[in-house]
């Protein structure tokens, strides 16, 4: 096996003809909208911009007189945006309504539509109960170590796969897609008692390894897909300035698979902030525990607190949610440029 | 400039020739890390279920095993529950499959007109994505609750209610309620990757077609599916190896009930594992699991090689 | 060819990662369990799944907290394991060689852990002589001679009923029925019960009422007896109540509480420990608990042990802290906490309480007729039976087998389990 996934190359054919190769590999890295990151901004941009006309010229094409056809059209076309919106909101929407139901509105036989904001006590009161700060800190810092440390492991492992051949790198690319079929609650005992083993249970770092070792495998063919599409002449420079090999990396490959480092960053980031099963067996101190352990600790024998729980389940959304807007931009495009290829 | 814009030119008809960057033992510097650490923290543990899936073992006693060969495999292969896993798993892994893949698609080639607010709407759909799992399952248990959740009091107005509101706890209308809950947390992944494929389309090509009279569907299938069919290709693989996997959001909203009727591998394995406690037949389910990831992985190159095969044809 | 945001971006974020990993790293060195000591100090593990609930976990906390005001070589620390996975959690870490150093069990994962020897005998620890324990529920503690366990809350099972929508509690099935029947329309219930398999624990505590209500029992010491036909009497009742929708139908515990809270369930079963929850959260709820009007004045009760970790390395400081719960200062403060629940020894109810909690008597009567939601006979196994039962049971509810089919199934496949 040759480790690559099923290839873009009938794809990307007619469009790559027309441009020169460096181009192509920019364009390719970053098909999207961009920000001033990248090396050579000004050609990057005017390549973009040379890709752009069809698209404009499409755009000045709907705009001129509607036909009633083409009214008709574009009224399905909202309708239909509006509908993906609301049912990718929706549930989100009612988590925030619930968290701020009154008890009689929530097993009132009418539902409540609206939000009442005279129940936004919830918010403080679990704020101020100290222990939500402390899940959200705590997850945080899992998913940052997570995330950190899958990319700097990643990125070599992704350019090792790309750039080299090498004895026994079919059998990495299946090992590397294998992980990604283990699910945790078959590794959790294996791993619980190697973790005892080096005193890594119980705290924030063991569930930082365990949670990147799911994560690596994918960043790194992520990141192997990214590279694959930057060319090699590129490298070819650098080595003949007596650049090292890994130099040449973090100079050269970095700055240009800057997007797909976003994206599996996102995909590391998501892993670790969700991450249930590790942590609620690898844990046994308060101080430790993470949101998604602390949400479910709210589900109890006796009584759950449907409000308070809502209310912290959207706390605990929002971060994540806000990490990705963040990204996004840059994941859009790393993920054309690395998953796409794997 | 760039060093890089100056170079280029002078150095390229001396790319092919060379050897790959650096000594021979480069690669391996550069994935010694990462290789260790997966060593360690994945192979190492699965090489120890690989070995307990042939031993009798307790969860309350892992250290001590008994070696059962070939027993724990034949039982769960005698037992009619886990062939109804296996059909459950198929049924839960196709429908997450085409459904995100589809509804993906769907998203994707709305959002890939131009209209105001498409950078608002773009960033919105992906926001089922980045919900936690365990978030998600609270809240769609809520809104199935029989009595008081809003997906019966809708389906009620609509005159399409279930007797007694019971979703989850229908064997007939839990797994297609997990199902279209599992769609909707995936589908801004595949919507967004598609939509970024889509931006390969050549849109002159596609302009083209339309202005030569060409329907909506011939333009598709001969000019945009062409483009995506490998990306395509590649979520539907992810989908199935995470859909094998999927652990949380099943777990919390039906624990696999009722009467196993949202029990795949994965709530089989786990159920086996820390409620009855016998780590050998979750690790001989586990294996299971594994192996058909990897005829997956292995079906989906070889239908790749053969699509490559024609391409070229 | 250089970047400088960019490298910026990246030696930051590495920066970040490897400070995260390096505070968490110093901070685990410090913290990590097993009843470590740090300045003369040890620290105790103390793992319950109570103290996440809202109405006793705060008072609980403090009343660990008077533990920990009360001397300062020992400090307890409640470590809230989430309740939906409690046991696969705490048995994981404990049958790893780790975990709390004490825990909150209850009775069915108590005995898995005492049978394959995760919990130290106390008998060397703890010198029970000395208290007035309560025998009914004590002599579960204790197995083949050996303490394992003092119990930290037994509380029994009763019907708390909606005493502005009852004002007449029923006393036989048929009234019971009855009632049910007649209080369910609109969004009201007469009645709610666990019947979902999500809630496999709670389900089979609630069957065990019917079973033991209707003369049955899972066991008679000596061999499974899961499809007799009292169990099947019993159950068929349960199903009865099931099929006639007087309960709100797929509602988990949690919901159906709060509709008890908001007036919308007129009846539940349930044990003492949810009278002091009722009274924290709906203190305007004007409720009543009377025994189980079945046939048979025999139901479950809740045993919940507190023990010690055998692989905890502060066993002595584990075992000083039973040592002052057990005192019977303490042991009034644990009390009032749990409100309906008895604790380990005989306590006097204060006259106030009694005055303010009336039925607390109906619990303290109960406490001769209960037993503990195990297989007798089979205690160690009462997890995989009580799976096996729960399953079957729910397959009838659902419809896919009859009850009769149902019980010989579970009968059969608990018989080959427990070989």
């Amino acid at each position: 096996m040759s480790g690559e996934m099923p290839s873009e190359r009938s794809g990307r054919h007619s469009e790559e003809r027309a441009q020169p190769p460096a181009e192509q590999a920019r364009n390719r890295a970053r098909p999207e909208h961009t920000s001033g990151e990248m090396p050579s901004e000004r050609s990057g941009r005017h390549s973009e911009e040379r890709a752009q006309p069809p698209a404009e010229q499409a755009r000045n094409r709907a705009r001129p007189e509607p036909t009633s056809r083409l009214r008709i059209g574009l009224t399905l076309r909202i309708v239909a945006v509006l509908a993906v919106m609301g049912i990718a909101i929706f549930p989100l929407y009612w988590m925030f309504v619930t968290a701020l139901s009154s008890d009689a509105d929530l097993f009132a036989s009418d539902a409540r539509l609206l939000p009442d904001f005279s129940q936004f006590g919830v918010f403080v009161d679990a704020l101020a109960e100290g222990e939500t700060v402390r899940w959200l800190r705590n997850s945080l810092v899992i998913a940052t170590g997570t995330t950190a440390l899958s990319i700097v492991l990643g990125i070599p492992l992704g350019y090792a796969l790309s750039r080299f051949s090498f004895r026994g790198k079919a059998l990495m690319t299946v090992v590397l897609l294998l992980t990604q079929m283990l699910p945790e609650a078959l590794m959790v005992v294996p791993l619980f008692s190697l973790f005892n083993r080096f005193e890594l249970l119980d705290s924030l770092v063991g569930l930082i390894l365990a949670n990147a070792a799911f994560v690596l495998p994918i960043a790194a063919l992520i990141l192997k897909g990214a590279i694959d599409g930057i060319p090699r002449e590129l490298e070819e420079a650098g080595r003949v300035d007596g650049a090292r090999p890994f130099t040449m990396l973090t100079r050269i490959n970095v700055p240009l698979i800057a997007p797909s480092i976003a994206a599996a960053a996102v995909i590391a980031f998501f892993h670790a902030w969700n991450e249930y099963v590790f942590a609620v067996t690898f844990i046994y101190s308060p101080e430790m525990q993470p949101a998604s352990v602390g949400i479910a600790s709210f589900i109890g024998e006796v009584g759950t607190p449907v409000q308070t729980v809502m209310a912290v389940a959207f706390m605990f959304t929002l971060p994540a949610v806000g990490f990705y807007l963040f990204a996004q931009k840059y994941v859009v495009a790393g993920m054309t440029a690395g998953a796409v290829k794997g | 400039m760039t060093v890089i814009e100056q170079t280029r030119a002078p150095r390229s008809e001396a790319r092919r020739r060379r050897s790959p960057l650096g000594s021979r033992w480069t690669p391996y510097l550069f994935l010694a890390p990462a290789a260790l650490f997966i060593a360690l923290f994945q192979a190492v543990p699965l090489a120890q279920e690989i070995f307990l899936s042939f031993t009798h073992t307790s969860l309350l006693n892992p250290t001590s095993n008994t070696w059962v060969g070939l027993e724990n495999y034949a039982h769960i292969f005698s037992d009619d529950e886990f062939h109804r896993t296996l059909t459950i798993t198929l049924v839960y892994v196709v429908v997450c499959v085409v459904g995100s893949v589809g509804a993906g698609l769907g998203v994707a080639l709305i959002l890939n007109r131009s209209f105001r607010g498409r950078g608002i709407a773009r960033a919105l759909v992906t926001v089922p994505w980045a919900a936690p799992g365990i978030a998600v399952a609270l809240i769609a248990t809520w809104m199935l609750n029989p009595q008081y959740g809003i997906v019966n009091r809708f389906l009620n107005a609509v005159g399409l209610g279930v007797p007694g509101g019971a979703i989850l706890d229908s064997s007939t209308y839990a797994l297609p309620a997990i199902l279209v809950t599992t769609t909707w947390q995936l589908f801004p992944l595949t919507s967004v990757v598609l939509l970024s494929a889509l931006q390969a389309v050549p849109k002159d090509l596609t302009e083209a077609a339309t202005m030569d009279g060409a329907g909506r569907w011939w333009t598709f299938q001969a000019v945009t599916w062409q483009v995506i069919k490998p990306t395509v290709g590649l979520l539907a693989l992810l989908m199935t190896i995470w859909s094998l996997r999927r652990f949380e959001l099943i777990w919390l909203m039906t624990k696999g009930g009722p009467v196993g009727s949202t029990e795949t591998l994965v709530i089989d394995l786990y159920a086996q594992a820390f409620d009855s406690k016998q780590l050998g037949t979750a690790a001989a389910i586990g294996m299971v699991g594994v192996v058909i990831s990897l005829i997956v992985i292995a079906g989906s190159r070889f239908v790749a090689r053969a699509a490559e095969k024609e391409n070229i044809r | 060819m250089r970047t400088p945001r960019v490298r910026r971006v990246t030696v930051a974020a590495a920066a970040v990662g490897l400070a995260a990993v390096v505070s968490t790293g110093c901070g685990s060195d410090s913290e990590s369990g097993g009843g470590e000591s740090e300045g003369g100090v040890t620290t105790l593990a103390f793992a319950a799944s109570t103290f996440g609930d809202p109405g006793r976990g705060p008072q609980l906390q403090e009343w660990i907290d008077e533990f920990n005001a009360s001397q300062d070589e020992i400090r307890v620390e409640a470590a809230s394991v989430p309740y939906p996975t409690f046991g696969q959690t705490v048995l994981t870490q404990m049958g790893g060689g780790e975990g709390p150093d004490l825990v909150r069990f209850d009775m069915p994962e108590f005995e898995a852990a005492s049978d394959a020897g995760l919990i130290a005998p106390l008998d060397d620890l703890i010198d029970v002589s000395q208290y007035e324990l309560l025998e009914q529920p004590d002599q579960f503690m204790v197995h083949d001679g050996v303490r394992h366990g003092i119990i930290f809350e037994a509380s029994n099972y009763a019907m708390f009923y909606n005493a502005d929508l009852i004002p007449e509690p029923p006393t036989t099935y048929e009234e019971f029925f009855d009632t049910a029947q007649s209080l369910t329309s609109g969004d009201i219930f007469g009645l709610a019960f666990r019947q979902t398999e999500a809630e496999e624990a709670g389900v089979w505590q609630d069957i065990f009422n019917y079973v033991y209500g209707f003369g049955g029992a899972w066991s008679d010491g000596e061999n499974l007896t899961i499809n007799a036909p009292e169990n099947l009497e019993g159950l068929q009742a349960y199903k009865d109540l099931y099929d006639a929708n007087v309960i709100p139908r797929g509602a988990d515990a949690a919901t159906f509480r709060r509709m008890f809270a908001e007036g919308k369930v007129a009846m539940e079963l349930n044990n003492g420990g949810y009278a002091t929850h009722l009274r924290a959260e709906s203190p305007e709820l004007n409720f009543d608990a009377a025994p189980i009007p079945f046939p048979v004045r025999s139901q479950g009760s809740i045993l919940a042990p507190i023990v010690i970790n055998e692989a905890s390395s502060a066993k002595e400081e584990a075992a000083t802290f039973i040592r002052w719960a057990l005192e019977p200062e303490n042991q009034v403060k644990l009390q009032e906490i749990l409100g309906a629940s008895s604790v380990a020894t005989a306590t006097e109810r204060s006259s106030e309480s009694l005055q303010d909690m009336p039925y607390l008597t109906t619990f303290d009567d109960l406490t001769e007729s209960s037993l503990p939601q195990v297989v007798l006979g089979f205690e160690a196994q009462t997890p995989d039976i009580r799976k096996i039962v729960v399953q079957n049971v729910i397959a009838a509810l659902q419809g896919q087998v009859d009850l009769e089919t149902a019980l010989d199934n579970a009968q059969e496949q608990a018989t080959d389990l427990v070989g």
